[in-house]
């Protein structure tokens, strides 16, 4: 029974000890990070590079996952707003859904930072972004200069598999890419998507494809880790790096390694880590409610145009296009090589 | 007033209404769906059965034995995860090696099997001994484990699995990769158990009415913890093929796929009442609802089709269950 007892009493301890948040002595205060999910790289990498760099500039985040629920991500909102932190940073799971809760947070004089998930229906604070429909302009220009050079001009049939379709983050992609595809009707698009972003789902597609159609040049995933398991389904129907011409996008370490072994042609990069060090050079300026300033800024090396748009202060840093000429690059946050410089303020 | 071969007739197109279903489906999309009509289509159907078929066996055997598993899923998850994490060589693995290189396909399967049968193990005593509800227990398990998986990757994945290991999901014997060959093996085992085997009728016995089965002197407790270890070892296997076909594991994936094999038992005609069913039935329905899967992938419909196509398909199995019952009695 003693040991019962004291097992119980070493728990309660435990547990007390994993709730008690640690103590920053020189904090200017807590900054709640609404992560959409944790189930992918970009999203767990997206919390270790705003923790560190907020914690540079001296805040301390407090990272909250909605586990891709629209309505856990709402209550959570809710309960956060009545912690009165510093601020919020948003990157929402659906960006309309969101939208009263960001309203009620800034009603409540807690600024909101969308990150990585534009919101143009209402008013924030700031946005860090890559800007999801232009990673589908990149990933176009990317398409088309690898069917010109496996064709001769833009022709050919390509499979894009999308995310899970309820996901606005992927319509986003896919409306950018056949918005610049649609320039080129020799070139075919068959679009299917993988339901809850599950690999094996984009495996099966893949399978399915490539016995249907066998003369797909050039298949687009909407996330690297999904290029993963259409890799294992083109290799079990004997294909071979660079058989058939492969993209994918989002920069995870998985797809930079599907590059460097000759399967993946293209990863299309979204700048984490600069869409991180640009909410941290902000934050100061968002939570004392002083004047942001557009013009361009230098951001972990990247130019970035920071513009006064409807929904309010925009910094859009640009994705880049990485192949095996520049995969190695410590840029890239698919090598998880983050900036180990402070991140200094905006003056 | 019929006569007994109108009655054999009818009792052999109820207890095998599933194939019937699947023949028809088929032969459908055959004629309509263009590029359906080839043996690369029926490979990747058969294929792609395997996993959530594989979870479906665990699944069904419990449904019988008048329990149910909602931890198959994330079991599936969490062996996929743990085979990828030791035996990948980048992303999270480890990138393990034995010597000789081929013990790493016995050693992976044999982690998978028992992580698959603890988590089973581990259900059963909480469902058998302290007599809780085996929804709910099962439920806990379906969260805590796919947390699990979460917490063990950071959310990161592996990738490139040992090459001993990869062979088995490309390796092809008559255009059906390895891997759908083991489903397919492990479909005809555990319906050789379940019909041949006094363990397997036993557990029917159970589900049909637990108490008479004890009074007959069956030992029910301990069966039933057999039958929950024996599903977590099954899930384990699931995931442990999932691995192998996408080379690696995400900590995603294999979601959804409870639905799935849910979906597959019921349409497979397993009573969710317990004590009917039978396992070649399930793994029609699992070919049924991979059939529809990839003829909406070929016909580019979107996806949410099959979502709606498999819920339509779920309430017409039940229905017809309901039917079976009023038409075997009508032939009595």
């Amino acid at each position: 029974m003693n040991r019962i007892r004291r097992l119980l009493t070493a728990s309660i301890a435990l547990a007390a000890v994993g709730l008690v948040s640690p103590v920053y002595a020189q904090s200017k205060g807590k900054i709640y990070y609404m992560v959409p999910t944790l189930l992918d790289e970009f999203q767990t990498e997206s919390v270790s590079s705003l923790t560190k760099f907020l914690a540079d500039v001296g805040y301390e985040v407090v990272t909250l996952n909605a586990d891709n629920k629209t309505d856990l991500q709402q209550s959570q909102m809710n309960d956060t707003i009545l912690l009165k932190p510093s601020a919020i940073v948003l990157a929402a799971v659906d960006f309309n859904a969101l939208v009263p809760s960001i309203e009620k947070a800034r009603a409540a004089g807690i600024p909101v930072i969308e990150f990585d998930r534009q919101i143009k229906t209402t008013m924030s604070d700031f946005t860090s972004v890559a800007g999801t429909v232009e990673i589908g302009y990149v990933a176009a220009g990317e398409a088309q200069r690898l069917l010109k050079e496996k064709n001769g001009s833009v022709k050919g049939k390509i499979l894009q598999v999308l995310g899970d379709p309820s996901d606005p983050y992927t319509l986003d992609i896919q409306q950018g890419f056949e918005e610049k595809m649609k320039e080129f009707p020799d070139a075919t698009i068959i679009s299917l998507p993988a339901l809850q972003w599950e690999a094996s789902n984009a495996g099966t597609i893949v399978s399915d494809q490539i016995v249907a159609n066998p003369d797909i040049d050039l298949i687009f995933l909407h996330a690297a880790h999904l290029s993963v398991a259409a890799v294992a389904a083109l290799e079990a129907k004997g294909k071979k790096p660079g058989d058939v011409m492969l993209m994918s996008s989002n920069g995870a370490p998985v797809g930079l390694d599907l590059i460097r072994k000759g399967w993946l042609n293209v990863e299309v990069e979204q700048p984490l880590y600069a869409q991180a060090a640009a909410v941290a050079m902000f934050a100061d300026k968002v939570i004392n409610k002083q004047e942001i300033k557009p013009g361009k800024y230098t951001v972990l090396g990247l130019e970035s145009t920071v513009t006064m748009e409807t929904w309010g202060p925009n910094i859009k840093i640009p994705g880049a296009a990485i192949t095996k000429a520049n995969v190695d690059e410590a840029r890239f946050w698919g090598n998880l090589k983050a900036p180990a410089d402070k991140i200094t303020p905006v003056e | 007033m019929t006569t007994p071969r109108q009655r054999a007739t009818a009792e052999f197109v109820l207890d095998h209404l599933v194939w019937f279903m699947l023949a028809v489906v088929l032969i459908i999309f055959s004629a309509f769906v263009p590029n359906f009509f080839q043996i690369g289509i029926f490979a990747n159907i058969v294929e792609q059965s395997t996993f959530v078929g594989v979870m479906a066996i665990g699944l069904a055997i419990l449904i019988i034995a008048g329990h149910m598993d909602l931890s198959v899923e994330s079991v599936a998850a969490l062996t996929a995860m743990i085979t990828g994490i030791l035996f990948c060589s980048r992303g999270i693995g480890l990138g393990l090696t034995l010597t000789p290189e081929w013990l790493v396909l016995p050693v992976s399967l044999l982690i998978a099997l028992a992580i698959g049968a603890v988590i089973g193990v581990l259900n059963g005593f909480f469902v058998i001994r302290l007599k809780m509800n085996a929804f709910i227990v099962t439920l806990a398990s379906f969260i805590w484990v796919r947390g699990l998986v979460v917490a063990i990757s950071g959310g990161r994945s592996a990738q490139d699995l040992a090459p001993s290991l990869r062979v088995i999901g490309i390796f092809q014997i008559l255009y059906v990769p390895l891997i759908a060959w083991i489903a397919i093996g492990c479909f005809a085992a555990f319906s050789f158990i379940m019909t041949r085997t006094p363990f397997g009728r036993h557990i029917t016995l159970i589900g049909g009415n637990a108490m008479a089965a004890f009074r007959a002197g069956i030992k029910v407790d301990r069966l039933m913890f057999i039958a929950f270890a024996m599903a977590g070892a099954i899930a384990g296997l699931a995931g442990w093929l999932l691995a192998i076909r996408t080379s690696g594991a995400t900590a995603n994936l294999g979601i959804g796929m409870l639905f799935h094999a849910f979906a597959a038992v019921v349409i497979g005609g397993v009573s969710l009442k317990g004590g009917v069913g039978k396992l070649p039935g399930v793994y029609a329905g699992v070919l049924l609802l991979s059939s529809i899967n990839t003829a909406i992938n070929l016909m580019g419909l979107p996806a949410h089709y099959t979502q709606v196509i498999q819920g339509l398909l779920v309430l017409a199995a039940v229905l017809l269950d309901t039917l079976k019952l009023q038409i075997r009695q009508r032939f009595a």
